[in-house]
């Protein structure tokens, strides 16, 4: 039976994206997750992680990040210069092989949750690289004459910032879910999820501007959840009275860090 | 089952593939939908679409084919809000008010009412509100305040004059003068998608191949070789070459310059137009009459992967850019410009418009209906060197 995700302690999932997770892990299928920056991509991976007890690996994408990286690398240049000084072990090519991310997941005992970070930072054809290494979780190893093959489907999170189109063949084997910003009743949800016994009138204070200030036309780099969060986190430790935030907007640097974006704002203020 | 679905969402522009279908028919086949109605819909479109900015057209497809399902709490709320929104949806009337008087000046007669004007007037006229002169009210001449008139020669005052009657001297942009447009190159050379899968002879030495092979071959050399990585940028660039754009020379000089000189791309094509985009662009900047491929052409040359950019200031009149006859100086093709500037659009994934003209204010200028119409259209940026790296960060973007 597969264990049903529900979101975790610090982590608010809506419904749908439960359904998602759920839909992925049981027809086997990467899970891709789109979405505005700071709606909590990353994160989803760790609760599910948490909530459903597997362990988790994270492949990190850069942009010079290839597809082999994820797999294994053969260390040629460490061999050479073992051979050269006579070490032990040089005729043993497996020592010099070392498995990627992907690798270690497809070798993990247990079923574990694989997550492939932003995946659009990497090159175009990347994620076509990887089709055949998803779809049947498992690699050849030419130098050791080796197929590594995952003794349980790993559950695999694929996040994506949108920088480039990914390619249709990738694209028709993923579930794919968009995380909208959240709204407000959600927003709630999820900042009592990272606070204790946070003050009302501070909550809807800082929600009121928060969404106001998101809502000026002018500002290019729109503040996200997590900045939110730093923000209450600020005006909670330093005690500010929240009254009149709008008003007095202390700490603004946190939600906004782009100086066109803070004159955007003092101009809206005026009206 | 539910295969009249698959047609229905095909018809509305979704490119599902069998795959996904199956995988649909999957899911239902493991029981991961229940008898739920709302987890049918987000499961299937999970499962379907692969883009937010698809969304829409499902739910579209989605309340088609099942219109007829009446319960209320069986309709997923994204839908209803879907429904809300049809309403907002609906035409914005009240600018065309501000349009009446030149509207009833349709384009004919207005060249009608011009060529009878220049046979009764047979002295110099400036500031009066009739006859042909200079900043003057009338609906000819120049530096007018009158939208929707034919403009004499000299810089539009107002912007909006209807017709350049005279012959412009627009420069070629492929003059090679030396200016500052590193910044515009700097710009130019983030627009860039590599591919290695290009059908090129393996002619770059591989360095990291090289050592691999050279090791196992116990330190004996052995040189690998690898496809190049090319850029797989392609352009198609549309210029404005209208008489409001005159002041603006320099500025394309410089833009069209920074693309011949970044020689990343993959291919480049410039075409040209007249104040809009009608059935036949100019293969040079003169925009001389015959000088002209279809647009049709284009589209057939040249594929949806073309990144589209067109520059120009928007300021047409409205006639110009709505009436099926609208363009004087070619053939409509039974088009308006709006509607050839919607067919380019649909046909290329990625389009923008750069403006060196953009109004981000918009409430303060009414001769506006034509640029606002466009913006809405494409996507509009102002045409400066900001303007175009965010221009080029969309033209990366997913869709």
């Amino acid at each position: 039976m597969v264990a049903k995700f529900t979101g975790s302690k610090d982590y608010v999932a809506s419904e749908e994206l439960m359904a998602a997770v759920d839909v992925a892990v049981a027809l086997q299928k990467p899970l891709l997750i789109k979405g505005e920056p700071g709606t909590g991509k990353t994160m989803l991976a760790e609760a599910i992680s948490q909530s459903m007890n597997k362990e988790l690996y994270i492949w990190n994408i850069k942009s010079t990040t290839k597809a082999q990286d994820g797999l294994y690398v053969y260390d040629t240049i460490q061999r050479l210069y073992d051979s050269q000084f006579g070490e032990e072990g040089v005729d043993d090519i497996a020592h010099y092989i070392k498995l990627g991310k992907l690798g270690e997941a497809f070798k993990a005992d247990k079923q574990v949750i694989l997550l492939i970070d932003e995946i659009d930072k990497a090159d175009l054809e990347f994620p076509n690289d990887l089709l055949w290494e998803l779809d049947k979780m498992e690699f050849y190893i030419h130098e050791t004459k080796e197929t590594v093959k995952a003794k349980e489907r790993p559950i695999v999170v694929i996040t994506s910032n949108a920088e480039k189109e990914l390619p249709d063949a990738f694209l028709r084997r993923c579930i794919f879910h968009y995380i909208a910003f959240p709204d407000r009743e959600q927003m709630t949800e999820i900042v009592n999820a990272h606070f204790e016994n946070l003050e009302e009138n501070v909550l809807k204070n800082a929600l009121d501007t928060f969404y106001w200030i998101r809502s000026i036309k002018d500002i290019r780099k729109k503040p996200s959840t997590s900045e939110l969060i730093d923000w209450i986190h600020a005006l909670t430790l330093s005690g500010v009275s929240t009254d009149k935030l709008r008003e007095e907007l202390p700490f603004i640097g946190v939600l906004l860090k782009k100086d066109e974006d803070l004159e955007a704002l003092k101009k809206a203020k005026l009206y | 089952m539910f295969i009249e679905f698959f047609y229905i969402l095909k018809a509305k522009g979704l490119d599902i593939s069998m795959t996904e279908w199956l995988t649909l028919m999957e899911a239902l086949d493991k029981g991961l939908v229940g008898s739920n109605f709302s987890q049918f819909y987000y499961v299937s479109r999970m499962i379907l679409v692969k883009s937010e900015s698809d969304y829409d057209k499902f739910d579209m497809a989605f309340m088609e084919y099942f219109k007829n399902i009446q319960s209320e709490d069986a309709i997923p709320p994204q839908l209803k809000d879907w429904l809300d929104k049809g309403e907002e949806m609906e035409v914005d009337h009240q600018n065309a008010e501000m349009y009446a008087f030149n509207q009833q000046k349709n384009a004919d007669e207005v060249k009608r009412m011009f060529r009878e004007r220049l046979m009764e007037q047979n002295s110099e006229h400036n500031g009066g509100n009739h006859w042909i002169g200079t900043s003057g009210g009338s609906s000819f001449g120049h530096h007018g305040r009158t939208v929707g008139g034919i403009r004499i020669g000299e810089q539009g005052g107002m912007q909006s004059a209807f017709q350049v009657m005279s012959e412009r001297k627009y420069e070629d942009f492929r003059n090679d003068k030396v200016l500052n447009m590193r910044q515009y190159q700097v710009a130019f050379r983030r627009l860039r998608q590599y591919s290695s899968r290009l059908d090129v002879p393996k002619t770059e030495l591989d360095i990291d191949k090289t050592i691999d092979k050279t090791c196992n071959n116990g330190g004996y050399l052995q040189l690998e070789f690898e496809r190049p990585r090319k850029n797989t940028v392609k352009l198609l660039l549309l210029f404005d070459c209208g008489g409001t754009m005159i002041p603006f020379m320099n500025l394309c000089n410089e833009l069209f310059q920074a693309v011949h000189k970044a020689n990343h791309f993959k291919d480049v094509q410039t075409y040209y137009f007249h104040n809009c985009i009608y059935s036949k662009v100019y293969k040079t900047a003169e925009c001389e009459m015959g000088d002209w491929v279809d647009l049709d052409y284009l589209f057939k040359h040249y594929d949806k992967d073309y990144k589209v950019i067109i520059v120009g200031d928007a300021q047409m009149a409205p006639e110009e850019l709505f009436d099926k006859n609208g363009n004087y100086k070619g053939p409509n093709d039974g088009l308006s410009g709006y509607e050839w500037c919607q067919l380019l659009n649909s046909k290329y994934k990625k389009c923008v418009w750069m403006n060196p003209r953009y109004h981000t204010q918009r409430s303060a200028v009414t001769w506006m209906e034509s640029e606002d119409a466009l913006s809405e259209l494409f996507h509009m940026y102002t045409l400066s060197v900001d303007g175009l790296k965010e221009a080029i960060t969309y033209l990366l973007k997913t869709k």
